[in-house]
């Protein structure tokens, strides 16, 4: 339980933050416009099984717990070392390398949860869309951690506030858009689709569209698993190698 | 290479310690030994290297080469036993700008594994006369105190070595004489302190022992009287201008 203290002090710096609103807002201002835009422009015009607002609602749901996810949690992790100065306090502290990491991903990923319910909450509001099913829930549980410990390592890897738009640029944007959080991803040309397939919001999203436990959900929860996984471990390895001059 | 034989038996030993960062050179060869229980001065102009040197020693950064060795455990490795045995001041300061003073020191003190720790924050804050500040946030107070926080949150975990980076450095004389009367009160307490400084009237007021540190090379290792002697100088400053301008020549 070594990684309790650091998830505290996360925890308690989060909850200073949340009374700011431009914190707030900022992770779930793109979720909220997309779905209320789309849902509302295109709802009644696309045809997906299941209809297209509750599939646009799960897409958002995904895209929101991954935003908060990896963004806050780098940001976070990235200020705390260029901006406050404040990481080598972590660093020096007699917790051991994987309690820190899982501390600061376990925090991100309550974090993310936390967007995730106020997507939801809006979607069940404005359009009435139906709790979500438990390969759904394991889903979006594995993907706040995934894409929060995602977070802890590149904020421990980059070199300046700068190199973090290079991983949302090439990274998080282009999964927003071809994981099938608008649209599904049978709709995409087959080699682009075969790729975007191995992408974790891909399997984010193939969960949260599940009804049940078929193959295709299994085999999403173990790839999920397995990318949750080597995030972690890299997360681990970061701060294993971790210096500050 | 200069090396202080020290009256006890060391807390901190570095020995032949070089480090470059993006092609520079920043420390060359440095060896010193600090006795256990004793008050060290690291004194250098700025970009001397003193405060490459106190992260190196707190196993915040590797050397290119030698060996670092803090309480008999190896610097390099920085296993939870050593973690555990140092605190360190930083230049900055490393209050948590989210948390009060006392949520900074209770979060702190967690980290540690210290038992009751908001009984050991209210010990903390009455040793170190912050009790009236301990439902702020960093920001609503003086620089002087938040270095005083810092230095309180370090020691009340109680480890061996306190490593303070230019611990009263940006602050007004009455500041000042107060920090250097925490070093005391914290060397009164048995612990092995390793200060870095540019003041030459705090390293001999602290410090039993000062080290002369200038573009990385560590020039001497000896008291402040043994200082004045050995450059045949009146003053630390005049000795460390004559131990420069030596070097420069040698």
């Amino acid at each position: 339980m070594s990684f309790l203290p650091v998830f505290q002090r996360e925890m308690a710096m989060l909850v200073h933050r949340i009374g700011g609103l431009g914190y707030l807002f900022s992770g779930l201002l793109f979720p909220m416009i997309y779905l209320l835009a789309f849902g509302w422009g295109l709802g009644s015009r696309v045809e997906v099984a299941g209809g297209y607002v509750a599939y646009l609602a799960k897409g958002m749901l995904a895209i929101a717990v991954m935003m908060n996810g990896f963004q806050q949690t780098a940001i976070s992790v990235s200020a705390a070392r260029f901006y406050f100065r404040t990481f080598s306090v972590l660093r020096m502290s007699p917790v051991s390398d994987f309690g820190i990491v899982f501390g600061i991903a376990l925090a991100g990923a309550v974090r993310a949860l936390f967007a995730g319910a106020a997507i939801f909450l809006a979607a069940w509001l404005f359009f009435d869309v139906q709790l979500l099913s438990l390969p759904g829930l394991l889903g979006i549980v594995l993907t706040a951690f995934c894409f929060a410990a995602f977070g802890v390592a590149v904020g421990l890897s980059i070199r300046g506030q700068e190199q973090f738009s290079v991983i949302i640029n090439f990274f998080i944007t282009p999964m927003t858009f071809f994981c099938g959080s608008f649209f599904p991803i049978a709709n995409l040309p087959s080699a682009v689709g075969k790729v975007v397939s191995l992408l974790p919001l891909a399997q984010t999203n193939a969960l949260l569209q599940a009804d049940g436990w078929d193959g295709g959900a299994v085999a999403a929860l173990i790839l999920l698993a397995v990318l949750t996984a080597l995030a972690f471990a890299w997360g681990v390895v970061r701060m294993k190698r971790y210096q500050e001059f | 290479m200069i090396v202080c034989a020290g009256e006890g038996p060391p807390a901190i030993e570095v020995q032949g310690v070089d480090c470059s960062r993006k092609g520079k050179q920043i420390l060359k060869d440095v060896t010193l030994t600090v006795p256990k229980g004793t008050v060290f001065g690291l004194l250098g102009p700025n970009g001397a290297g003193k405060t490459t040197l106190i992260r190196l020693i707190a196993g915040l950064a590797w050397p290119d080469a030698g060996r670092i060795r803090v309480a008999g455990e190896d610097a390099s490795r920085r296993s939870v036993a050593f973690r555990r045995r140092i605190g360190l001041v930083p230049q900055e300061n490393t209050l948590e700008s989210e948390l009060t003073v006392g949520g900074s020191l209770l979060a702190y003190a967690r980290l540690y594994g210290v038992a009751h720790p908001k009984v050991r924050v209210r010990e903390a804050a009455r040793k170190y006369h912050l009790t009236g500040f301990l439902a702020r946030r960093p920001e609503e107070i003086s620089g002087g105190m938040r270095r005083r926080a810092v230095i309180a949150r370090a020691a009340m975990t109680d480890p061996d070595v306190l490593l303070l980076d230019e611990p009263s450095v940006g602050l007004d004389p009455d500041l000042r004489q107060e920090i250097w009367a925490l070093v005391r009160t914290l060397q009164r307490a048995g612990k092995t302190i390793l200060l870095t400084t540019h003041y030459m009237e705090e390293a001999e007021t602290l410090c039993g022992r000062i080290a002369f540190l200038r573009e990385g090379r560590l020039l001497l290792v000896d008291t402040a009287d043994g200082i004045r002697r050995r450059a045949g100088a009146d003053s630390l400053e005049q000795a460390f201008l004559r131990l420069s301008r030596e070097e420069e020549e040698a």
